[in-house]
């Protein structure tokens, strides 16, 4: 696996969270592909079947809930919202991330 | 090349369990309508633009992941599902109908194996990838029938 597969797996949670809470309303795996690809302008480029298996995971882990919209027999849709522990996973990412790159401008010497 | 195809492709490489498996293609179906359906719009013809969907999908490394992802994720299902009813009439079977009407003969059960050897089949079949709910529901009425003759007939000895 190389490094950018790797930055992939492991930010890959936080953003769906981030914009599934943001959106505040179920979304299906295209609009999430689509979305997290305007938000990052392009500069963080992914196959989109990737968000697949990423959302299946988050799922499997309590972080996402799903619901097929439609009926069964004709088109339906799969859509995400994040559940309580997602909610919370979230706060404690974003913590630990902001904590991150706090301690990395300090090592940096970015900060006045 | 169609959208059809693109997922017989797919489905050829995931090797998940069947419910799982439909699931997963029919999410993905719903991508690739609604990607061709945004190149088509750009201007792009049907195969131009399911050429685009398909490459901006990245069939081989998304098919690998979620097989990776989901890997034994049916097969536990499956054992977890199947082991409560056999659970169930084991236990009766073991404690409320044991030998001569006592639980402290259990023991002579031992002697007797069949259906504990049925039901250790029962919870490894998963292992072969069955629809899960299907599979699960199956052996609660064939255990819990098993239970009802054993419990209507208790004299039958195997």
């Amino acid at each position: 696996m190389d490094k950018m597969d790797q930055m992939r797996k492991g930010t890959t949670t936080l953003a769906i969270l981030k914009l599934l809470i943001d959106a505040g309303e179920p979304m299906h795996g295209y609009q999430i592909a689509r979305a997290l690809e305007g938000r990052s302008q392009g500069s963080f480029q992914f196959k989109e079947g990737l968000i697949y298996p990423r959302l299946h995971q988050m799922e499997h882990d309590g972080l996402l809930r799903s619901e097929w919209e439609g009926e069964r027999g004709s088109r339906r849709r799969k859509v995400y919202l994040p559940t309580a522990d997602g909610k919370e996973r979230l706060a404690e990412e974003l913590k630990q991330w902001q904590s991150f790159i706090l301690s990395m401008e300090h090592m940096l010497g970015l900060t006045g | 090349m169609t959208i059809a195809d693109a997922l017989l492709e797919i489905q050829l490489r995931l090797g998940l369990e069947a419910e799982t498996e439909h699931e997963v293609l029919e999410e993905i179906r719903g991508h690739l309508e609604e990607a061709v359906a945004a190149a088509k719009a750009r201007g792009l013809d049907e195969q131009q633009a399911l050429s685009e969907a398909a490459a901006a999908f990245g069939m081989e490394q998304a098919t690998a992941e979620l097989r990776e992802t989901h890997a034994g994720w049916g097969t536990l299902e499956g054992v977890a599902a199947a082991a409560l009813p056999v659970t169930f009439a084991l236990v009766l079977r073991w404690l409320i109908f044991a030998p001569g009407g006592t639980a402290d003969a259990w023991r002579e059960l031992l002697t007797r194996p069949t259906l504990t050897l049925i039901a250790a089949v029962a919870i490894a079949i998963p292992l072969l990838r069955f629809p899960r709910r299907r599979y699960a529901l199956a052996l609660w009425v064939f255990f819990w029938g098993l239970s009802l003759v054993t419990a209507v007939w208790p004299t039958i000895r195997w």
